[in-house]
C-alpha cells in the first residue's frame, strides 16, 4: 500500500506539466463552482435579507397559544419577555434581541379610513437593525420616549395625504377585544418602494402600545434578527432549549409562501450549478483519459517488469485520486480566497440599479458567502469524477500485452 | 487555408472521443447559458404580461390630476362621462377593448377578521375584463345592476373561510371624505392564479361602486387593451386632450422595466462562471493536446510549416471544435427552453417583493439573448484558444522530434 501510494506521488511530479494542467483544471473548476455558490447565497440575502426583516424578523418568540388563536396578532402576552430577551442575546449570531406589541386597527382622518398593522416597537434596540429606521425620508425615526407619535408608510401618507405633524386616528384592537382610539401625531415617514407594506404597517412606540393596548410593562412578540438569512435553525435549537413552553418561529415558518419561493428559486439555480458539474466533469474525463493514454508506454513497461494488470491498475487509480485531492485542495484554497475577498469587499451592482426606490429593500451590493459546504457537495464528486476517469484507461491500458503497449507510439 | 482546415478536421477526427467530448463541454455551457438567459427574461416579461392583464392594461386615460397612489375620488379628480368615453375609444381600429374603471380603498370585514382590500367597480361585460370572468372559481360573475354582490379573491376567502352567497361588511372611503357602510353578499370567488392580486381585491359592478361611493357618473380611469402593444406610444398621442393623463404600458410598469435591468445584472456574474468553466475546460484539454502532439508538431515544423501555418492550424482545430459545440448548444438551448416555455414551473406566491406573478414561471428565450450568448461562448472559447495555439507555434522543431 504504502509502494503505491509514493510511487503514485512521484508519478504524479514527474510528469509534472500534465499534473499542473490537471490540477489547474480541477482547481479552476471547483473554484469557479464555490464562487457560484457563494453568489448565489449573497443573492439570496440581498433580495431577501431586508424584505424578511421588514416583513417581521429572523425569528420571533410568542407566548404558548398565539398561533392557535384565530386572531392573526392575538394580544397574548409573553409570560416572561426580559428572560426571553436574556435568552436571545445569550447566543452568538444573534445581532439584536427586542420587544414588541403586534396588532391590528385602522387610521383615519377625513381622507377616509384604511386598515393597518400596529407594531409597537423599541426604537433604540431595534435601529441599528432596522430597514424601516434607515429609510425614514421625512421627519425621524421614532424615540421610546414618544408619546402619541406615529411612524407611517409613505404609500398610507399619500392616501390619507399627510404630512409630518399632521395628526391622525388611530384605533386598535386592545385586550378584551376592544377598540382603542387616540388622536397622533405623524412623527416620520417612511419610504422603501414597496407601496403595500407602507400602507400597511404603522410604527409606535412600546411604550405607547403598552399603554394604548392594556399591556402595562409586557410585550406579546421577542424579534431576534440575526446577520444572514439562513442562519435560523440552530438558533431556534438553542433557543428552544432554554425557552420551553413558547412558541419560536423562524420567517420561514411564518410566511410558508416565501420559503416555497426562495425553494424553487434555490431549486432551479442547484439544477443549474448541476450542469456546471457536469461541464467540468466532462473536461476532467477527456484530461485523465488523455494523460493515462499518453502513458501507454510507461504502462508496458512497468507490465514488463513484472507488475501484474491489477496492480497497475491500483497505481492509476492512486495517482487519479491524488491528482483529484490536490485538485479539490487547490480549488477549496481559490474558492475561500475568491468568495471571502468578495465577501468583504461586496460586488457592487448599484450602478445598473436606476432604481432608487426599490433598492431600499434590495441591498445594492452582493456579498458571497463562504460556501464552505459546497467544498464538499462539489468536491466529492469532482473527486469521483478524477478517480473513475482514471480507472477506464488504466484498466484498458493494463490489459494490454506489456511488448504491445511497449511499441505504442 | 482550405488546406489548413481540412487538416484540422482530420486531426480533430483522429481523436474523435476527444473531440466529441471537448465540443460538448461547450455545447452544454450554451445550453445552461441560453436557459438562465430565458427564466430570467421569463420572469420578468411574465410579471410585466400580469400587470398589463390585470393591472396597468395596454394604456390608462385618467383626468390630468388624478395620482394613482392617493386613489382620490374626488370629483375633481375622475374622469367624468366614463362609458361614453370608452365606447368612443373602443371605436379606434388599434382598440381592443375599452372599459371603464374605478378604484377604492376599502376594509373588509367577516366574524371578526377585516383586511385593507382595492375595490375596484368594473363593467362585467367588456372584453377587458375576460381573466376575471374567465377565472371564476365559484359562483358567477356579477350582472351590471348587482347593487349588493361582489366577487372575490381566492386567498381572500381562504382567509376568511368564505363561500358563495356568505356576507361581508364592506367600509369605503366616498369622494366628500365619509365612510359607507354596507353589507354586501359574495357572489363568486374568482382566481387569476396571481395571488398577491387575488388577495387584496374585490370587485363590484361599476354602477354600484360609483353608488357605494358617490362618485354617479365618474370613473377612475378608462382602462385600454390594444392589438399590438407596440403601438402604445402612437396611440397615446393619438388620444392626448386637455384635462386627461394618457399612460403607456412602459410608463406603468417602469418599475418591472428597470428591475429587468438589475436581474441581467446579477445574471451577468454566473453567465461569466458559466463561460469560465466551460473555457478551462476546452483550454487545458487543448494544452494537454498540444503537448500530446509535441512530436508530430516537429515533424509538420522540419517539413517546412512555419510557426505561423502552425498556430493557424490550431486555431483552425479549436475554432472548429467551438462552432461544432455551439450549433448543437443551440440545438439543445432550444429544446430545453421550448420545454421550460410550455410547460413552466411552479413558484408559488412571490409576491411579498412588490412583484405581480403568476404562480407558474414561464421560461422565454429571445432571438437577442440567444446570439448575445452565442456570440460570447465563440468568442471566450477562441481567445481561451490562443495560448496553446501560441505554445504550439513556439516549439523548437528539433526538440519537438527529440521529445518522448
Amino acid at each position: 500500500m504504502q509502494m503505491y501510494l509514493r510511487l503514485a506521488w512521484r508519478n504524479i511530479w514527474r510528469h509534472r506539466r500534465r499534473t499542473v494542467i490537471v490540477v489547474a483544471a480541477l482547481g479552476l473548476g471547483l473554484g469557479l463552482m464555490m464562487f457560484y455558490d457563494g453568489m448565489i447565497a449573497g443573492f439570496e440575502q440581498a433580495i431577501y435579507g431586508n424584505a424578511i426583516r421588514v416583513l417581521g424578523g429572523n425569528i420571533r418568540v410568542h407566548a404558548a397559544g398565539y398561533s392557535a388563536s384565530p386572531d392573526s396578532t392575538p394580544l397574548l402576552p409573553l409570560p416572561d419577555d426580559q428572560a426571553v430577551l436574556r435568552a436571545a442575546q445569550a447566543i452568538p449570531n444573534v445581532v439584536v434581541a427586542s420587544r414588541r406589541i403586534n396588532t391590528g386597527g385602522l387610521t383615519s382622518n377625513r381622507e377616509g379610513a384604511f386598515a393597518v398593522s400596529i407594531i409597537g416597537i423599541e426604537p433604540e434596540r431595534e435601529a441599528p437593525v432596522d430597514v424601516i429606521a434607515q429609510h425614514v425620508t421625512q421627519g425621524r425615526y421614532l424615540t421610546s420616549g414618544d408619546e402619541d407619535m406615529i411612524l407611517i408608510g409613505k404609500g398610507l401618507a399619500d392616501l390619507m395625504d399627510v404630512q409630518v405633524g399632521d395628526r391622525i386616528t388611530l384605533v386598535g384592537r386592545s385586550t378584551h377585544n376592544q377598540m382603542r382610539q387616540r388622536t397622533m401625531t405623524v412623527v416620520g415617514i417612511y419610504s422603501i418602494g414597496v407601496s403595500s407594506i407602507e400602507q400597511d404597517t404603522v410604527y409606535i412606540s412600546l411604550g405607547e402600545a403598552q399603554y394604548l393596548y392594556g399591556l402595562p410593562g409586557q410585550a406579546t412578540e421577542v424579534v431576534v434578527t440575526l446577520k444572514k438569512l439562513g442562519e435560523e435553525p440552530p438558533v431556534i435549537r438553542s433557543l428552544s432549549r432554554a425557552l420551553p413552553g413558547y412558541e419560536i418561529e423562524s420567517w420561514a415558518q411564518a410566511f410558508p409562501d416565501l420559503q416555497a419561493t426562495i425553494g424553487a428559486k434555490n431549486g432551479a439555480m442547484t439544477a443549474f450549478s448541476v450542469i456546471i458539474l457536469l461541464i467540468a466533469g466532462i473536461g476532467v474525463l477527456n484530461l485523465l483519459l488523455m494523460a493515462v493514454y499518453e502513458r501507454t508506454r510507461e504502462i508496458g513497461l512497468l507490465g514488463a517488469m513484472g507488475l501484474r494488470p491489477g496492480q497497475i491498475m491500483a497505481l492509476f487509480v492512486t495517482e487519479g485520486a491524488m491528482l483529484g485531492l490536490v485538485g479539490v485542495a487547490a480549488g477549496a484554497v481559490l474558492g475561500l480566497v475568491l468568495n471571502g475577498a468578495l465577501g468583504v469587499v461586496g460586488v457592487d451592482y448599484s450602478r445598473f440599479a436606476g432604481m432608487t426606490d426599490y433598492m431600499a429593500l434590495i441591498s445594492g451590493r452582493v456579498y458571497p458567502t463562504l460556501a464552505l459546504s459546497s467544498i464538499l457537495s462539489r468536491g466529492l464528486p469532482v473527486l469521483l469524477i478524477a478517480i473513475l476517469a482514471s480507472l477506464y484507461p488504466a484498466r484498458e491500458a493494463s490489459r494490454r500485452e506489456p511488448a504491445a503497449a511497449l511499441h505504442s507510439v | 487555408m482550405l488546406q489548413l482546415y481540412r487538416m484540422a478536421y482530420r486531426n480533430l477526427n483522429r481523436n474523435r472521443r476527444r473531440s466529441v467530448l471537448s465540443s460538448l463541454a461547450v455545447s452544454l455551457g450554451l445550453m445552461l447559458l441560453m436557459l438562465m438567459a430565458a427564466i430570467v427574461r421569463g420572469e420578468i416579461q411574465g410579471s410585466i404580461q400580469s400587470s398589463i392583464k390585470l393591472v396597468s392594461g395596454d394604456l390608462q386615460i385618467r383626468a390630468a390630476s388624478y395620482v394613482e397612489a392617493k386613489s382620490s375620488l374626488k370629483w375633481e379628480d375622475l374622469v367624468a362621462n366614463p362609458d361614453a368615453l370608452a365606447a368612443q375609444v373602443e371605436t379606434l381600429p388599434q382598440v381592443s377593448a375599452a372599459t371603464p374603471r374605478l378604484f377604492a380603498t376599502a376594509i373588509v370585514a367577516a366574524g371578526n377578521l377585516s383586511s385593507g382590500v382595492q375595490l375596484i367597480g368594473i363593467d362585467p361585460g367588456s372584453a377587458a375584463n375576460a381573466p376575471f370572468a374567465g377565472g371564476m372559481v365559484a359562483g358567477s360573475l356579477l350582472t351590471p345592476g348587482d347593487t349588493e354582490g361582489i366577487l372575490i379573491g381566492q386567498p381572500l376567502a381562504q382567509k376568511f373561510g368564505l363561500r358563495v352567497g356568505d356576507t361581508v361588511n364592506l367600509s369605503a372611503n366616498t369622494s366628500n371624505g365619509d365612510v359607507a357602510q354596507q353589507t354586501f353578499i359574495v357572489r363568486g370567488i374568482f382566481s387569476t392564479h396571481t395571488p398577491t392580486y387575488d388577495e387584496s381585491t374585490l370587485l363590484m359592478p361599476l354602477q354600484k361602486a360609483q353608488a357605494f361611493t358617490q362618485t354617479q357618473n365618474h370613473a377612475s380611469t378608462i382602462f385600454v387593451l390594444l392589438k399590438d402593444p407596440d403601438q402604445a406610444q402612437a396611440v397615446a398621442a393619438a388620444l392626448r386632450a386637455p384635462g386627461y393623463q394618457v399612460l403607456t404600458w412602459q410608463t406603468m410598469n417602469a418599475l418591472t422595466l428597470q428591475t429587468e435591468q438589475l436581474a441581467n445584472a446579477y445574471m451577468l456574474v454566473l453567465y461569466l462562471i458559466v463561460l469560465a468553466v466551460t473555457a478551462t475546460v476546452v483550454v487545458n484539454t487543448l494544452i494537454m493536446a498540444v503537448f500530446e502532439r509535441t512530436r508530430e508538431i516537429g515533424i509538420l515544423a522540419a517539413i517546412g510549416m512555419t510557426g505561423r501555418r502552425i498556430m493557424v492550424l490550431f486555431l483552425a482545430e479549436a475554432s472548429l471544435l467551438a462552432v461544432g459545440g455551439i450549433l448543437f448548444g443551440l440545438v439543445l438551448g432550444f429544446l430545453v427552453c421550448l420545454y421550460f416555455e410550455k410547460v413552466g414551473f411552479y413558484v408559488g406566491n412571490l409576491g411579498t417583493t412588490g412583484f405581480l406573478l403568476g404562480d407558474r414561471l414561464y421560461a422565454l428565450l429571445t432571438a437577442g439573448d440567444t446570439i448575445n450568448l452565442m456570440i460570447a461562448a465563440l468568442v471566450i472559447t477562441l481567445v481561451a484558444s490562443l495560448y496553446p495555439a501560441v505554445l504550439a507555434a513556439r516549439l523548437e522543431p528539433v526538440e519537438a522530434l527529440r521529445a518522448e
